[in-house]
């Protein structure tokens, strides 16, 4: 699974953003008609996202068309003053607020950068501690949810009451192939159901060959909405099913 | 008060500067001051007079070309070196990573830091997305903490920074904070048109396959 970026954004507010920057627009006279369509353009061409995200991206069209459509109403609202609503100004107010944030958020960069050339004894050890890989920072999932996942369902796989070791029935090689021949038939579909009723090394090896696939960008994984279980879908095939 | 003048100078800034060097976390002048008299038997001083004391000590640093301070951060003392020795710090230092925050990291830790304390709810609104991991990640690198439950529906968890965001930030309080700018200054701002252009160099980027890079 990937960020939660179509490309570089954020998110809705910060594709918005970008586009009203890139335009040279008013940020307080949006033409809202041609932002629209722009916006719109852009998250149809994005095919990376995850569930999750496309959501946040939805809502904010749902929110531009809905605006474009007020302002082509003959008759304005009024509020109670009887002075005429810009039904631009909500969505105006929220992205002014964002702005300020991502300004602050800059800022806040900066001290931390200027925080970091001044070393104080213990440092080291303290900045090791919290190690953390910039590949982690992309991940939504925690792969202890992935692992979790993987614990309930060897829990119900029945007991084999074997003591002797035999070679690997299944390589992973194997269940990589097992796995995209899946897809190709199923789209998508959740971890337990795939290997219902298999042996634990089926199991198991199936678990390895889809982290693998995920890892190369072949397939991707979602929680599950209760986190119990994961979802594997194709990789190319999750925004054009959305 | 008079019983302060017996504590000699020296004791002072002896106490100072040995246990901000020792302490692997910013002492506050209360615990200087309470160490000081308990060792020396006397009254305790005041924190006007432990702050003069670190002045005066980091006066001292700098007239004699010390690469060492005493900084004020999370409402304490910690010494630290200057900008000066960064270039060395940084090369003996290189194999240790630095934690790198990423954007949805910053965004959320700026909308908390002036807002807090705050839900998750206010700062997705704010940042037009979910939060969740981002906090999840912030409360593992101990920047923020759960501090209480909201009065609203559903008593959501309330979140806000811990003293070691202002010391990862070089603050001594949330006072430090620089302001929000106003949202005039910001659009006049030349640097946000610069943003402008980076993202337009970015908007190339997004004609390229997104396969390509792996």
């Amino acid at each position: 699974m990937y960020q939660v970026s179509l490309l570089d954004f954020e998110g809705p507010l910060d594709l918005l953003l970008f586009l009203i920057q890139r335009d040279e627009v008013d940020i307080f006279d949006i033409p809202v008609a041609k932002i629209t369509d722009e916006y719109l353009a852009f998250v149809n061409s994005a095919d990376e996202l995850d569930l999750d995200s496309v959501a946040d991206f939805i809502y904010l069209a749902s929110m531009l068309i809905r605006i474009k459509a007020k302002m082509l109403l003959p008759r304005p609202e009024l509020d109670e003053q009887g002075e005429i609503i810009d039904p631009r100004q909500a969505l105006v107010e929220q992205l002014l607020e964002y702005i300020r944030f991502k300004d602050a958020a800059a800022e806040l960069g900066l001290m931390r950068q200027r925080r970091e050339r001044m070393y104080t004894r213990g440092e080291a050890s303290r900045t090791h501690q919290l190690e953390e890989t910039v590949e982690s920072t992309l991940v939504n999932t925690t792969v202890f949810d992935l692992i979790g996942a993987l614990r309930r369902v060897l829990r119900e796989v029945p007991d084999e009451p074997q003591v002797t070791l035999d070679a690997m029935d299944h390589t992973v090689a194997q269940q990589r192939e097992f796995v995209m021949a899946w897809i190709r038939v199923q789209q998508s579909g959740q971890f337990g159901f795939m290997v219902r009723e298999q042996s634990k090394g089926f199991v198991i090896a199936t678990f390895l060959a889809i982290l693998e696939l995920a890892q190369q960008g072949d397939v991707l994984i979602t929680p599950d909405y209760d986190h119990r279980d994961f979802v594997i879908a194709a990789a190319n095939g999750i925004v054009a099913q959305a | 008060m008079t019983n302060n003048a017996q504590i000699s100078d020296d004791a002072l800034l002896h106490v100072v500067e040995a246990l901000v060097f020792a302490a692997n976390e910013p002492v506050d002048a209360l615990q200087i001051a309470a160490t000081l008299a308990k060792t020396a038997d006397e009254a305790l001083l005041t924190e006007t007079a432990i702050d003069d004391a670190v002045d005066r000590l980091n006066h001292l640093y700098e007239r004699n070309g010390h690469v060492l301070r005493i900084e004020r951060w999370a409402g304490g003392y910690r010494m630290a070196t200057t900008d000066t020795a960064s270039v060395y710090l940084e090369e003996f230092f290189k194999q240790v990573r630095r934690v790198k925050l990423s954007r949805p990291l910053m965004e959320t830790l700026a909308i908390l830091s002036y807002r807090q304390p705050v839900t998750r709810v206010e700062i997705d609104q704010v940042r037009g997305v979910n939060s969740d991991y981002a906090l999840r990640k912030l409360l593992e690198l101990e920047l923020i903490a759960i501090t209480g439950r909201a009065e609203s529906v559903g008593q959501p968890l309330l979140y806000a920074t811990t003293d070691h965001f202002l010391e990862t930030f070089g603050l001594n309080d949330l006072g430090d904070l620089p302001n929000l700018r106003d949202i005039e200054a910001l659009l006049d701002d030349p640097e946000f048109s610069s943003e402008r252009a980076r993202l337009l160099i970015l908007n190339g980027l997004n004609t390229a396959d997104p396969e390509s890079d792996d």
